[in-house]
């Protein structure tokens, strides 16, 4: 078994680093929805600490992952898939890259402009990367809640388009990002399963 | 001037105890600094007010007395500065000042002395030293630093007491120019 994506499937670098995003994704939702309403405790900074820490977890393995897809490869468009669905699929999953490298790098300037400190995981304090100011951190709220929503409903669209794929069209596109025959695929032309 | 009186005078002179020489803030700041999840920062406390008797030669009559308004504290953090300015750190609404006063006082050497004093915060009557430096002359400066234990005062109840978070030492430091008081 090889690490690195064949034509056919993505292989479990890819597919590790795929899952466990969409998980930090859940994750920081639930945190980002919930914590600015908290009363000003400890554990809200405790909330808000665990925010900012997956936040820039997710900054570092999306560049992992970006990195390791332009090093492994892609697996080739699944046959009978017409170019211009390819093509909505691949700005998606552009748009979606973007964001997950935009939305981190909004909530790091958010932070920077209130003066907070931000403590990786209570382990290592990472610098601020713009300055304090009040106008700056209405601003960035805006656009880092934007970015939210954005990625909320494009990943959902990105999700609808695999299960429908999976579930209608009877191809691979979701079966590849899982380990093998974890789902069945039919093939092509039939009956017989093609995992 | 009748003889009796000029006499009296003198003997009122000569028998009466040295005092030291009374004080009152020209100008000052009074600073501090803490951390918080690891980064340091740094406030001032706005119109603190400072009385002062002091000599050198005359330590034992020498008195230091510094009232701290708390409701206008600050880090410069609007953030910060509710939080502090709250129930749960300053309570600044109840109460609303800080004192320290100070009567006995220690030569360490050269210019650098030492008040042991009380600082009276939140509620709470503690003994905290002062170290300071004092460079005399028409306006003397007094330039001193102490450590306030926040927890000692009950500043930060609760689950702020947790010090991973902020740690309980607090550097405090003053600067004062003085001018004779009148």
């Amino acid at each position: 078994m090889t690490l690195r994506n064949s034509n056919e499937r993505w292989g479990p670098v890819s597919q590790a680093l795929h899952w466990l995003i969409v998980i930090l994704i859940l994750v920081m939702a639930y945190l980002g929805l919930t914590m600015v309403d908290l009363p000003a405790t400890p554990h809200k900074v405790f909330v808000f600490m665990l925010h900012k820490s997956v936040g820039i977890t997710i900054l570092v393995l999306v560049t992992l992952r970006l990195g390791w897809r332009l090093y492994a490869g892609t697996p080739d468009r699944l046959p009978g898939i017409p170019t211009w669905q390819s093509r909505i699929a691949s700005l998606t999953h552009a748009a979606l890259y973007l964001l997950l490298f935009a939305l981190p790098i909004s909530g790091w300037v958010v932070n920077s402009s209130t003066g907070f400190p931000l403590r990786w995981f209570n382990l290592l304090n990472l610098p601020a990367i713009a300055t304090k100011s009040e106008s700056l951190h209405a601003i960035s709220t805006t656009v880092h809640e934007t970015l939210f929503w954005t990625l909320a409903v494009l990943a959902l669209v990105h999700a609808a388009a695999a299960i429908y794929h999976h579930l209608f069209q009877r191809d691979a596109t979701l079966a590849r990002m899982l380990p093998r025959n974890w789902l069945r695929v039919p093939s092509p032309d039939g009956n017989q399963p093609h995992a | 001037m009748p003889r009796s009186a000029l006499l009296s005078a003198a003997l009122l002179l000569a028998v009466a105890p040295v005092y030291a020489v009374d004080y009152v803030q020209a100008s000052g700041s009074l600073v501090f600094a803490g951390s918080y999840q690891g980064e340091v920062f740094t406030g001032r406390f706005p119109g603190f007010l400072t009385h002062l008797g002091f000599d050198p030669a005359q330590l034992g009559t020498s008195k230091l007395d510094v009232t701290i308004p708390l409701a206008g504290a600050t880090t410069a953090n609007a953030d910060y500065d509710e939080q502090m300015r709250g129930d749960a750190f300053f309570d600044a609404a109840k109460f609303a000042q800080a004192r320290y006063t100070a009567t006995q006082f220690r030569a360490l050497g050269g210019n650098r002395y030492a008040a042991d004093g009380t600082l009276s915060l939140h509620g709470v009557s503690k003994p905290v030293t002062l170290t300071f430096t004092w460079t005399p002359g028409a306006q003397p400066v007094l330039d001193g630093k102490a450590t306030v234990n926040r927890l000692d005062f009950g500043i930060g109840s609760g689950d702020w007491a947790d010090t991973s978070l902020i740690p309980n030492a607090i550097a405090v430091s003053a600067k004062v120019v003085f001018t004779p008081a009148k």
